[in-house]
C-alpha cells in the first residue's frame, strides 16, 4: 500500500457510506478522517488542513450546501467534492456555485470515486500553487515598497545633497540637504528644468554635457564651486545608463567642504608663517657666520666678536620659537590619555612668581603677588598650567618698562578661581586687543620696541585656559598697562 | 665718489649684514626698517640703488615701497635689488617670462646671499643704470 501522504475529510451520516469510502481510499494509499454531520466535519477542516473534502448533502446539524458557504464565508480554500443521491443537474450545479469543485453521483463505484479524488487532489495542487505564486507576488510587491520607502528615507537623511535628473534635464529627486546646500527657496522643484533651479552654470553645464555626450562609461565628474554667500560645495556628477549604456539621467551628489577649505588655507597659511619665522633668524646666523668666514671682520676683533654674539641671540631666539611651535602642537593635540587630575593653583603660581624673580629684578620690576591658599581644587594638567602662568607673567616683565611693577593675584570668585596677572607696561591698543590671541600676531608697539617674541605666547595660553574649560581675558590701556586673567571651573568634589 | 645704497628691511640683523658687507667693499650705506622711513630718506638723499625687503611685517610693504618710488618722478629710474626669505613653494613666483614685469624690480635674491653674491649683483646693477 503506498502511502500517498494525501489527506482527506469524508463527511457523511450514513455510517455505511463513511466506511465504504475509507476503505476504498486508505487501500489507495490516502490518510483519511471521518465526520457524521457538517458542523462536526467544519471543525475539523478549519483544525486540519485537508488536501481534499469528500461530503454528503443531506446531512443533520448541517447539510453539505450549508457546509459549503460555511467555507466560503469563512474564506478556507479546500477542494470538496458533493456525493449526491440525486443526482440531479441542478443539484450540482447549486453545489458548484458555492464553491464544489465536482460531485459523485450515489450510488458510485471505488474506480468512480478514485478517479474524482485523483482529479480532486490535482486541484488541490493547482490551487496551492496558485496560492503560493500569490503569496510571493503580495510579499514581493511589499518588499518593493518597503525598498522605496527605505532609500527614501536614506536618502533625504543624508548630510550629502542628492540631485537627480532625467534625459530631459528636469529634476526627478532633490533631497532636503541639497535644497538646502544650494538655497533653494522654491517649492516645487520636481519637474523643473536644472537651469531654472541652479544658479551654478558650471554645475548645469556639466550636467547637460553627461545628459549629452554618448558616454561609455559610468564616468563621475567632480568639481568644485564657490556659492555667492562664499561657501564650497563639491560636486560629483554621475551618468545613469541603460542596458543599451545611452545615458537616461544623472546623478549629482554635493559636499559642503566650506570647512575642510578653511582647515586647509590655515594650515597651509600656517605652514608658510612658519617656515618664514624659521627661515629669518637662520638666514641673519648665516650672513653673520659669511661675514666672519669672508674675513669682513677679520681686522676688527670686536665687531667679529659682536657678530658672533648676535648669531647665538638669533640661534637662541629660533630655539624659543621651536619650543613655542612644540608647545603649540602638544596643547593642539587634545590627546584623551593627557592627564588631567585635580590640582591647587597656589603652588604653581609661587613657583612661576620664584622663577621669574630675577628678570624681574634685571629690569627693576617690582614682583609681588596676593595669593590665597587652600581655595579649591580645579580640574588640570600642571604643566600645561604651568606653561600658561610663565607665559603671562614672562609677557608682563618683558612689556613692562624699566622700575614698573607686575602683581599676581590668586582668588575664588563663586563657583570659579580667577588667577590675575597686571602689569605697568606698554599696554594694547584696543583696536588689536582680540587680534593678540591669534598665532603670530604681534602688534606694532611691540614690533617698534623691538621687543623680541615669538607671537605664539598668548595663543598657547589662550589654548590652555580652554582645554581646562576656562578662559581668558584681557583689559589694557595703552601706556598704563594690561590686566589678563583667566578663569577655570572649580572641580566639583572639591567644593 | 662712493654710491649710496639703502637698505630696506625690518630686520635689524639683515641690515647690519649686508650693510658690513657693502661698507667692506667701498660702498656707502643707509638703512631703513620701515616703508615710510625707506621713502622719506630716498627722497632727501641720493641713492644709487635700493635693496628691499619683500616682507616687512606685513606682507605688501615690500611690495609697496616698489610701486612708490616706480611712482615718484625722481626715483623712477632707481635700479632696486628685493630680498625674500619667502620660500619659493608659498607661491611666489621670482622667474617671471621676459617683458612680463608685474614686479617693479631690476634683481631677485633669496636671503642669505653670500657677501661675494651680493657685490656681483650690486654691481651689475649699477652698471646697467650708469
Amino acid at each position: 500500500m503506498v502511502d500517498n501522504g494525501e489527506h482527506i475529510l469524508v463527511i457523511d451520516d450514513e455510517e455505511v457510506i463513511r466506511s465504504g469510502c475509507q476503505h476504498i481510499l486508505e487501500s489507495s494509499g490516502y490518510n483519511v478522517d471521518l465526520a457524521d454531520n457538517g458542523q462536526t466535519g467544519l471543525d475539523m477542516i478549519m483544525k486540519n488542513d485537508y488536501d481534499l473534502v469528500l461530503t454528503d448533502i443531506m446531512m443533520p446539524e448541517m447539510d453539505g450546501m450549508q457546509l459549503l458557504e460555511e467555507l466560503q464565508n469563512l474564506e478556507k480554500e479546500v477542494v470538496t467534492i458533493v456525493i449526491t443521491g440525486y443526482a440531479s443537474i441542478e443539484s450540482a450545479i447549486d453545489a458548484g456555485r458555492k464553491g464544489a469543485f465536482d460531485y459523485i453521483p450515489k450510488p458510485f463505484n471505488p474506480d468512480e470515486i478514485l478517479a474524482r479524488v485523483e482529479r480532486g487532489l490535482q486541484q488541490a495542487k493547482h490551487l496551492q500553487e496558485v496560492r503560493r505564486l500569490r503569496e510571493e507576488r503580495d510579499r514581493n510587491l511589499l518588499e518593493i515598497s518597503n525598498e522605496r520607502a527605505r532609500t527614501l528615507t536614506i536618502i533625504n537623511s543624508m548630510s550629502e545633497g542628492v540631485i537627480a535628473t532625467n534625459r530631459q534635464k528636469q529634476v526627478v529627486l532633490m533631497n532636503p540637504a541639497a535644497i538646502k546646500m544650494l538655497r533653494i527657496k522654491r517649492r516645487r522643484v520636481i519637474g523643473q528644468t536644472v537651469d531654472k533651479i541652479l544658479r551654478m552654470p558650471d554645475l548645469v553645464n556639466t550636467i547637460n554635457e553627461k545628459l549629452e555626450k554618448v558616454t561609455e562609461t559610468l564616468k563621475t565628474t567632480k568639481l568644485e564651486f564657490d556659492t555667492p554667500d562664499e561657501r564650497v560645495l563639491q560636486a560629483s556628477i554621475t551618468p545613469i545608463l541603460d542596458e543599451k549604456k545611452a545615458c537616461i539621467g544623472t546623478v549629482t551628489v554635493l559636499f559642503d567642504i566650506t570647512k575642510e577649505k578653511q582647515v586647509e588655507q590655515m594650515k597651509s597659511d600656517f605652514v608658510s608663517h612658519v617656515s618664514h619665522e624659521l627661515k629669518a633668524p637662520l638666514g641673519a646666523i648665516e650672513g653673520y657666520l659669511d661675514l666672519v668666514l669672508d674675513g669682513i671682520t677679520a681686522n676688527d676683533p670686536q665687531k667679529e666678536r659682536e657678530v658672533i654674539e648676535k648669531s647665538r641671540n638669533r640661534a637662541q631666539s629660533l630655539s624659543h620659537l621651536i619650543n613655542d611651535l612644540l608647545d603649540l602642537s602638544r596643547v593642539d593635540r587634545r590627546s584623551p590619555a593627557k592627564e588631567m587630575e585635580p590640582v591647587q593653583l597656589d603652588g604653581i603660581l609661587k613657583e612661576t612668581i620664584e622663577f621669574y624673580k630675577s628678570k624681574a629684578e634685571e629690569k627693576s620690576i617690582k614682583l609681588s603677588s596676593s595669593i590665597s591658599s587652600d581655595l579649591p581644587s580645579i580640574r588640570g594638567n600642571e604643566q600645561d598650567l604651568n606653561r600658561l602662568f610663565a607665559n603671562l607673567v614672562s609677557n608682563a616683565i618683558k612689556y613692562t618698562p624699566e622700575n614698573g611693577t607686575v602683581k599676581v593675584k590668586l582668588k575664588q570668585i563663586n563657583s570659579h578661581i580667577r588667577v590675575k596677572v597686571s602689569d605697568t607696561g606698554i599696554g594694547i591698543p584696543e583696536d588689536v586687543r582680540d587680534k593678540i590671541f591669534d598665532e603670530f600676531y604681534r602688534t606694532d608697539n611691540a614690533l617698534k620696541k623691538k621687543i623680541s617674541g615669538t607671537g605664539l605666547g598668548l595663543s598657547i595660553a589662550r589654548k590652555i585656559a580652554e582645554e581646562h574649560q576656562g578662559y581668558i581675558e584681557v583689559e589694557s590701556n595703552v601706556n598704563e598697562g594690561s590686566t589678563f586673567s583667566v578663569t577655570f571651573p572649580i572641580l566639583k568634589s572639591s567644593t | 665718489m662712493a654710491q649710496k645704497i639703502l637698505l630696506v628691511d625690518d630686520d635689524a640683523d639683515f641690515i647690519e649684514i649686508n650693510e658690513s658687507v657693502l661698507k667692506a667693499y667701498g660702498f656707502e650705506t643707509e638703512s631703513a626698517t620701515t616703508s615710510e622711513e625707506a621713502m622719506q630718506k630716498l627722497r632727501q638723499g641720493s641713492f644709487d640703488l635700493a635693496i628691499v625687503d619683500l616682507m616687512m611685517e606685513d606682507l605688501d610693504s615690500g611690495f609697496n615701497i616698489t610701486y612708490a618710488i616706480r611712482d615718484d618722478e625722481n626715483l623712477r629710474e632707481l635700479p632696486i635689488l628685493m630680498l625674500t626669505s619667502a620660500p619659493k613653494k608659498t607661491g611666489f613666483n621670482l622667474n617671471f617670462p621676459e617683458g612680463k614685469e608685474w614686479m617693479k624690480v631690476d634683481d631677485f635674491a633669496e636671503k642669505p646671499l653670500k657677501p661675494a653674491q651680493l657685490v656681483e649683483r650690486v654691481k651689475k646693477l649699477l652698471q646697467k643704470n650708469n
